[in-house]
């Protein structure tokens, strides 16, 4: 009896305990507006990816890259307390939904599934999807030689998302889609396609030409592997209109003011003339 | 070469949030297993579910769900007390394991002998129980340590920059993975064995002391 009466104590206090646990995580995050964040003299919170090339990465213990020196130029004129925190990829848009962070100051193509939870300020950059293969790989001359190769993608990005396009564009020249595998960021799948453990890296246009520049003569960018671009922009939480009605201002002045197509050239090497204020992906 | 400072300064990270979390862990460990052994009524269930829950969990896991779920709680904790807290959290729960073993392991006669003469509880648990409990405690609570080390680099998912991160960004930077991550390994290795030597010294200390191991 006693034994019994103590496990249903036990029991009971296991499940109140889950109970409350799960009652906080149910909770809504309590976000404050950026006019009230200002109000209230509370720091507005971007956060940025810490190795995403040329968009934002850490040179030696300092963030630069297109993302990072427009944050500066933001900070610079902001008449808050504006800060950015810089983390990996894997935690980052979940940190901008939950509320932890006002907005992503960082590259993240705009697709369909991102729209449901997020908002995006106007692109700062467009993007073809191209794939990189290894210079002395002699087999791969078109979209044809993918067949049956094995391709390194992010996950979760939007590369991934678009792959059944080439899987079409391969089956269209009579071939098979290869093995996928999948990284958690660029540099390793690159680090693998020079090691041989991948065939070719599907990445956007932008980054591959930086890895071009940084290590010259390793890799060769092949063809496109979509049919249209996508946009690179900032995301917001769904609805936190104010904070992108802040971002869009600031992309605003710096289009104007010639900035933007001088930073898009110095990161991006190219500069776009029409990036569409707003974008609807079809993807 | 160049890339040193940067590493060295990883590691200073790893050391620090590491030792935070160690010297806060261990007391708080030892007073969740006084919760347990004491079996204070409803308290000591709820250290026991905490146990079970947090020991299920691995760090990474843990770790995002502490800096992404506080803002839903209404407290915002920045990275360096989300990282100290993750580590905190995860090591007190193997701690009180530690602790309860050794205190349960405790010969009840030497508790009754000093009853006996007059002691009260508390005075007895400090002069008699815990002197010998920290010293079986010992070795396993310097494994812990050494395991605690090697479990911070889950801490880069929220933005730390510990010595595993540091490495794979200069690992990145330089397309060569090999140098930053042999570097950093030789760094954990002294780290490690910095823990183990001091482990030596204390008992060596005890040993000369008290004439035993």
């Amino acid at each position: 009896m006693k034994a019994s009466s103590s496990h249903f104590r036990i029991q009971m206090i296991s499940w109140t305990t889950f109970a409350a646990f799960a009652a906080m995580l149910a909770l809504p995050a309590q976000a404050q507006s950026l006019q009230e964040k200002i109000k209230n003299h509370q720091p507005v919170v971007v956060v940025t990816e810490d190795d995403y090339r040329p968009f934002e990465y850490i040179d030696n213990g300092k963030p630069v890259g297109l993302d990072n020196e427009l944050f500066q130029l933001m900070k610079a004129e902001a008449k808050f307390d504006l800060r950015q925190e810089i983390i990996p990829w894997t935690g980052l848009l979940a940190g901008v939904s939950s509320g932890k962070y006002d907005a992503a100051v960082t590259g993240s193509l705009i697709n369909q599934e991102r729209m449901k939870a997020f908002d995006f300020a106007m692109p700062v950059a467009a993007n073809m999807h191209k794939y990189l293969k290894r210079k002395n790989d002699n087999s791969i001359k078109s979209i044809k030689d993918l067949s049956g190769k094995t391709c390194g993608v992010q996950s979760g990005s939007v590369l991934f998302a678009r792959l059944p396009e080439l899987q079409k564009m391969i089956e269209k020249t009579g071939g098979k889609m290869g093995k996928v595998v999948q990284y958690a960021s660029y540099p390793e799948a690159y680090q693998d396609l020079a090691n041989g453990r991948v065939d070719y890296v599907v990445n956007v246009e932008i980054g591959l030409l930086s890895v071009m520049d940084e290590r010259p003569g390793v890799f060769e960018i092949g063809q496109p592997v979509v049919e249209s671009p996508s946009y690179v922009g900032w995301p917001v939480k769904k609805g936190n209109k104010e904070m992108l009605d802040y971002l869009n201002d600031f992309l605003r002045k710096v289009k104007a003011n010639g900035k933007l197509e001088e930073l898009q050239k110095k990161w991006l090497k190219t500069s776009f003339k029409d990036l569409p204020e707003h974008v609807e992906p079809n993807f | 070469m160049s890339y040193l400072p940067f590493l060295l300064q990883g590691a200073l990270v790893t050391a620090s949030i590491s030792l935070a979390a160690i010297a806060l862990g261990v007391p708080l460990g030892l007073a969740l297993a006084i919760v347990r052994w004491q079996r204070v009524p409803i308290l000591s269930q709820v250290v026991g579910v905490y146990v079970s829950v947090i020991r299920a969990t691995p760090a990474i896991t843990l770790a995002l769900l502490i800096f992404f779920g506080s803002p839903s709680v209404g407290v915002v904790l920045d990275t360096a007390t989300a990282a100290v807290l993750t580590l905190l959290v995860n090591t007190s729960a193997f701690n009180c394991e530690i602790w309860r073993a050794a205190l349960i392991d405790f010969p009840r006669d030497q508790l009754e002998a000093a009853r006996a003469y007059g002691m009260s509880p508390g005075l007895a648990f400090r002069r008699v129980m815990l002197p010998q409990v920290w010293r079986t405690s010992l070795p396993a609570l310097v494994n812990e340590m050494t395991l605690l080390v090697k479990a911070s680099p889950a801490l880069a998912v929220i933005g730390i920059v510990d010595l595993t991160r540091a490495a794979s960004r200069i690992g990145a930077a330089t397309y060569q993975p090999l140098p930053p991550f042999l570097a950093a390994t030789v760094i954990y290795m002294l780290m490690v064995m910095l823990l183990v030597v001091a482990q030596r010294h204390v008992e060596r200390m005890v040993r000369e002391r008290y004439g035993t191991g």
